[in-house]
């Protein structure tokens, strides 16, 4: 018996949900008592004979007293208002609950637009009624939770159910840190200070690792040079380029197909390229044949082995947009390398007595570091490696 | 002549018919019959948890338990190997692999589950541990004696004991914390702080409706079947999930209290004294039985010597 009245509930449930999906004009009131398997079908395709009673309510005969209203039914149901994914907010600041966590700062536009790709703004505003206007979670979930709800979450369950259910699926990851900053860190901190990021920045904003392949080639139509090599690596890992300094304006439909295709990026190579390299004529990128990977000793004829290759390009050369050439010169970055004070130990080699005495030039001739001193430029027998200049000690 | 073998035999099938006799109305009129209609209980929707593991902190914060800083729990690789509740931490998260890599994996809430009719509380002795006619399962430490029955007779293996507390060692398990639902309205620390709402606190019967109805609604989601509602003969705390939780490390029992046979066996001998009576009037007819044939045998002694004397 118990089972029986399950069964017509369940019924009844999904006759209801069934005619507030499919919207196709109203519905026969039903009967929870005479709905049969049959009955439910038609349903949703019975003549517009009245409104449909069940999308709302949950029993056949409501009433002022007992009015039987279902709850908020999801899945776009009651989504009426027309909205675009650009009309919504830039960005949205969740601080209705700031406790134990700061403010979140919501990519709201960013959201919008890979909701585009699935279900629209419903997947997350699934109710809306037809005046326009989207209200607010916070319309119909409680900040504060009450005990006595049991089928209505309250604002942070709704966020979280929300949020949760696409994180998960696309990532795994349940860090709240993902989201949340925690509120300790946050004292004095303006919570719009980290919203101010740039708005175009598609990629420079959280999004899980996108895979890059580490050189592209281009086939174009420049006659003298038609094969471009890019490196995407170098500029990414070498050069220290962030996504957003070539990714600028790129929306989520330039990478996700959004079902009418991968919108193209027409990529401007002028502005692009150009804002770094300038001053390179087409042969610097157009070139008959593929190009290796930048090499700092073929470009420049200045080998970065051992020391210089374990830093980063922007240590000597600035960042990227500000690319400065330093001199030759050691000491023009090693300033404290002065005569009588550099420290020969940093080369693996601690000087004797007899050798710490004299001076750089006695054995580098003419200040050429690169090469190594000969024992017998100076010594008429031939010592090494008998003996050395002083002892080895571990580089630093 | 009654030997001691006799003897207990007859003892033992007196009781056997006295618990026999008993059982049917011992087993009905438990300790159940003294719940509250409108007793509490907690749902765990183990499909909503992600192990985020906040409720543990919460939990150690509200019992004046060990815990780190709020980001400590973002640590996942406690996850990996399968916990129980201790001394130091009244409720785990464990978590279950995807059975296939389209799924998520299932994380499992541990804790006391609140039993209706509670083996440790008809294990206790003493009565430290008491069920609360509003649902939680509570403990008196001032009753306790520390004999740690409670942690043998508990079906999920759930109290555990200060071993390292040499003066006034505890029981340790989750309390419901009836300090802030039946005190305060308060929600237990737990269900407060749970992101998702995937534990749900309210009346037991109101908790068994709505899991109910999450079942029917969405069956592809969910394992038909709310964990809690008959095992054990039934338990405050409601477990859902996409599987069924007894192949998590939650234990496959039957629907009857481990305690409804013991205790039918121990009321039903006590009950209006019967067992006693039974016995002592038993020993009774047998002393008095014995002492007649003896006294019989002595007189029927007399006789014939009197006889032998007369002939002799």
């Amino acid at each position: 018996m118990l089972n029986l009245k399950r069964a017509l509930v369940a019924l009844t449930c999904l006759a209801a949900m069934t005619a507030a999906v499919a919207m196709a004009g109203p519905a026969q009131v039903m009967d929870p008592g005479h709905a049969k398997p049959g009955a439910t079908k038609k349903a949703g395709k019975s003549a517009a004979t009245g409104p449909d009673c069940s999308a709302c309510h949950s029993c056949a005969a409501p009433t002022h007293a007992n009015p039987c209203l279902q709850s908020c039914q999801r899945h776009g149901a009651q989504f009426k208002g027309q909205h675009g994914s650009s009309e919504g907010p830039e960005i949205v600041i969740i601080d209705q609950l700031a406790n134990l966590y700061g403010p979140v700062v919501f990519a709201h536009k960013l959201h919008a637009q890979m909701s585009d790709m699935t279900g629209g703004c419903t997947n997350c505003h699934h109710y809306s009624p037809a005046t326009g206007a989207v209200p607010p979670c916070r319309q119909c979930h409680e900040p504060t939770r009450a005990a006595s709800d049991l089928r209505q979450p309250a604002l942070k369950g709704a966020y979280h159910r929300q949020c949760i259910n696409c994180h998960l699926d696309w990532n795994h990851d349940n860090a709240c840190g993902f989201c949340h900053e925690q509120a300790a860190d946050r004292k004095g901190a303006d919570p719009k200070a980290s919203a101010a990021h740039d708005p175009t920045d598609i990629v420079g904003t959280r999004h899980p690792l996108i895979k890059a392949k580490p050189t592209y080639t281009y086939k174009t139509t420049e006659p003298t040079g038609p094969m471009v090599t890019f490196h995407h690596e170098d500029h990414v890992e070498k050069f220290g380029l962030r996504c957003v300094d070539c990714h600028r304006g790129d929306t989520c439909a330039s990478c996700h197909d959004t079902g009418s295709g991968k919108e193209k990026r027409a990529l401007d190579h002028v502005t692009t390229c150009g804002a770094c390299h300038a001053e390179r004529n087409c042969a610097f990128c157009h070139s008959g044949d593929s190009k290796p990977q930048f090499d700092h000793r073929l470009s420049t004829g200045w080998s970065l082995e051992p020391y210089h290759a374990r830093i980063a390009c922007s240590t000597c050369h600035g960042e990227p947009q500000a690319f400065r050439t330093p001199s030759r010169q050691c000491t023009s970055c090693h300033i404290h390398w002065a005569e009588g004070s550099f420290d020969h130990k940093l080369t693996g080699l601690k000087l004797d007595d007899n050798h710490s005495e004299l001076e750089c030039a006695n054995c580098h001739l003419e200040m050429n570091f690169a090469a190594k001193p000969q024992c017998t430029d100076c010594h008429d027998e031939a010592m090494f490696p008998a003996k050395l200049p002083g002892s080895r000690v571990p580089r630093r | 002549m009654v030997t001691r073998r006799d003897f207990l035999k007859l003892s033992g099938a007196a009781a056997g018919t006295a618990a026999l006799a008993a059982t049917g109305a011992v087993a009905s009129s438990g300790s159940t019959s003294k719940l509250d209609p409108a007793r509490v209980g907690v749902l765990t929707d183990l499909t909503l948890c992600i192990g985020c593991r906040r409720c543990e902190w919460a939990c150690a914060q509200q019992n004046q338990l060990p815990y780190g800083p709020l980001e400590s729990c973002d640590d996942q690789s406690l996850l990996a190997n399968a916990r129980r509740p201790d001394a130091e931490h009244y409720t785990v998260i464990n978590r279950y692999p995807a059975p296939t890599w389209r799924e998520q994996p299932l994380d499992v809430k541990v804790q006391c589950m609140h039993c209706e009719h509670p083996a440790c509380v008809s294990a206790c002795i003493v009565g430290a541990l008491e069920k609360n006619p509003m649902g939680p399962v509570t403990y008196d430490p001032w009753k306790c004696i520390g004999c740690r029955y409670c942690m043998v007779a508990c079906p999920f293996q759930i109290p555990a004991y200060e071993y390292h507390n040499a003066l006034t060692p505890k029981v340790m398990k989750c309390t419901m914390c009836p300090e802030r639902t039946l005190e305060k309205q308060q929600l237990p620390a737990c269900a407060e702080i749970c992101p998702r709402e995937a534990i749900l606190f309210g009346r037991r019967d109101e908790l068994l409706e709505l899991a109910h109805e999450r079942l029917s609604q969405h069956p592809d989601r969910y394992h038909p079947e709310v964990y809690g509602e008959h095992e054990v003969g039934g338990t405050s705390w409601l477990l859902i999930a996409d599987r069924p939780v007894t192949e998590c490390g939650i234990p496959e029992l039957s629907d009857q209290s481990p305690a409804a046979l013991t205790e039918t066996i121990q009321h039903g001998i006590f009950r209006g004294f019967s067992g006693p009576l039974m016995i002592f009037g038993l020993l009774s007819v047998l002393m008095k039985s014995s002492t007649d044939r003896r006294r019989r045998e002595d007189w029927d002694g007399e006789d014939q010597r009197d006889g032998e004397d007369k002939h002799g």
